[in-house]
């Protein structure tokens, strides 16, 4: 009876009493929910243009992260056997340069790999994206060294308070970007003819070529798009908690968020980190006393298991056709 | 009836082609050329090396040996996209849809080639960019009326029968308004309804939209009625090369079909 009483009646009663610190929870699970939203976008474009669960997605993040803050501190030896270090470089150049690196990263990927698995099942490019994981890990391990790294990329973490309520001015900053992020990759895939094209790729590769879409270019736009998503996600993440290769377990808190939101949809990426963010947030701190605490860690899978009972294609993805 | 196209131009030449796939030789030096305007079939038993033929002719397989000269031009290799770019459409064996998309889209995506535009205008859906997808949706529905499946339009492909999506498939072939088409055993799965209305369909656009056709038909009594000339294959070799009536009482032919006793 207690336990009733502590998981239906005594939350609701928590949240009437301090409607303002109610607010704020809600606010900071919002800016925990972009950061998920940043990660599982990469994941969307990529699933949308080759109907490929990208398992390197993370990685992709981390690798991004390591070569920004490699580029700000400076001291790789570009040319072999000589001195010649490069110097660490300011903030602008650095991103720049990093996403330089992402776009060269899509060409090299599409030439060395999507090129070679054409018209392959998608369970072969799967275990493809599984191998680029493990490469890219490696690499970047071997260009910039393990340790746990710090990125500053001058945006103050300071709090302030607006209307009662405690804001953080980093996290304002991410969910800005996250925006305008969002807002251009929805315009560019939706109302252009390359939206098309992409979900053309996603159906049928053989198809696709026929009507003569070039799926070479189609491929590389996709994984330079996604790498610079991932850019964004690794600053906004290494920023937050220190660039270390744990970054790429991020991936796994994506997933939860695809689920929820469904595998195709950029708005469902969005709308889903959010209410796994908000949810997160607000029954750790409702809710968790009662379950035992630290509900944190569980509740996006028990949410994501829900959503697969009763809706499997998530919020907004596409309806699952098939023919039997 | 065939009709007599003797005096046309030649589309196409294919010559002296080869294509073997590590010890397996799929084409064995076949020549033939398609003029414009006709109908020609490529018939022959299964693994005679048809398919791989078309898909010499629009690129999927670059040929070991030979080459294919479209439109004046003789090439060894072309990329798909390419050979779409330049009016060769196709159909598949096994159909090959945007299974996720509606009827609409797929013909839309189909015509994607003839779709151009500033990047920006596109995205804001405004003036030229508004007007051209209006043209182009406008091109789109003559074809869905040709093909008298309207009432499909909306459905999502992966949903329909398979006849249907046969039609379809052809419909996005024919929005990319193509010189050339492609078509891979157009019939196959069809009952003898849905294939007289099929043929209907390819001498229609044949005729109407003066399109030249090459087809891979396993069904005879089809392939004799609709087509002007037929290539047959056999074991990836050409054994003969004519009119329907001619190919009919071809001593090879008959062999390659009935089998043949060699004692």
């Amino acid at each position: 009876m207690d336990f009733l009483y502590a998981v239906t009646v005594a939350p609701l009663l928590d949240i009437g009493q301090d409607p303002t610190f109610f607010a704020e929870v809600v606010i900071g699970g919002l800016m925990a929910g972009v950061m998920y939203s940043l990660v599982a976008l990469g994941f969307v474009l990529i699933f949308k243009a080759s109907g490929v669960f990208n398992f390197a997605q993370g990685v992709l993040a981390l690798f991004a992260a390591l070569t920004l803050v490699g580029l700000l501190e400076g001291g790789l030896p570009i040319i072999p056997f000589t001195d010649f270090k490069l110097p660490p470089l300011p903030v602008p150049l650095a991103m720049a340069a990093t996403a330089v690196v992402m776009i060269v990263l899509a060409f090299a990927i599409e030439y060395l790999m999507l090129r070679r698995l054409v018209n392959q099942a998608p369970i072969i490019l799967f275990m493809s994206t599984i191998g680029l994981a493990f490469f890219l890990e490696g690499f970047g391990d071997a260009m910039w060294g393990s340790d746990v790294k710090s990125i500053d990329i001058g945006i103050p973490d300071a709090s302030f308070e607006r209307w009662g309520i405690l804001f953080n001015q980093f996290e304002i900053v991410a969910t800005g970007t996250a925006a305008v992020l969002v807002a251009v990759l929805a315009v560019f895939f939706q109302k252009t003819r390359i939206g098309r094209a992409l979900r053309a790729v996603a159906d049928d590769h053989q198809a696709a070529l026929s009507v003569g879409i070039p799926l070479k270019t189609i491929w590389v736009i996709v994984w330079s798009v996604s790498g610079l998503v991932a850019l964004v996600a690794g600053i906004m993440w290494g920023a937050k908690s220190g660039v270390q290769f744990s970054l790429s377990l991020i991936a796994l808190k994506a997933l939860p968020v695809l689920i929820l939101g469904g595998f195709t949809s950029v708005p469902g990426a969005i709308v889903g980190g959010l209410i796994i963010g908000v949810g997160e947030k607000v029954g750790e701190v409702y809710w968790g006393p009662a379950l035992g605490g630290a509900i944190e860690n569980w509740f996006a899978y028990m949410l994501a298991m829900v959503f697969l009972f009763f809706r499997p294609q998530g919020l907004f993805g596409e309806r699952i056709i098939e023919r039997v | 009836m065939p009709k007599d196209t003797s005096a046309n131009q030649t589309l196409l030449h294919v010559d002296n082609i080869s294509l073997s796939f590590g010890g397996v030789r799929a084409i064995r030096d076949v020549s033939f050329e398609i003029k414009t305007g006709e109908i020609r079939a490529i018939i022959g038993p299964n693994g005679a090396g048809k398919t791989s033929m078309l898909n010499c002719i629009n690129g999927f397989y670059h040929p070991q040996e030979g080459t294919i000269t479209y439109r004046g031009q003789t090439r060894k290799q072309m990329r798909p996209h390419d050979a779409a770019a330049q009016g060769i459409a196709r159909t598949f064996q096994n159909v090959a849809l945007f299974k996720g998309m509606s009827t609409l889209d797929n013909l839309m995506t189909g015509r994607i080639l003839k779709m151009k535009g500033s990047f920006l205008l596109e995205a804001l859906y405004l003036g030229p960019a508004r007007k051209q997808e209006l043209e182009h949706r406008a091109f789109v529905e003559g074809i869905i009326d040709f093909l008298e499946i309207e009432d499909i339009r909306r459905t999502p492909v992966g949903r329909l029968p398979y006849g249907l999506q046969k039609r379809v498939e052809l419909g996005r072939a024919l929005a990319a308004e193509p010189t050339l088409l492609l078509l891979d055993e157009p019939m196959a799965g069809m009952n003898v309804e849905e294939k007289e209305d099929m043929s209907r369909f390819i001498i229609d656009v044949n005729e109407e939209f003066s399109t030249t056709i090459a087809l891979i038909e396993h069904d005879m009594g089809v392939v004799m009625d609709i087509s002007d000339r037929v290539i047959v294959l056999d074991h990836g070799e050409k054994i003969a090369d004519g009119t329907p009536d001619q190919v009919r009482d071809n001593q090879a032919v008959i062999e390659a079909y009935l089998g043949v006793s060699h004692d």
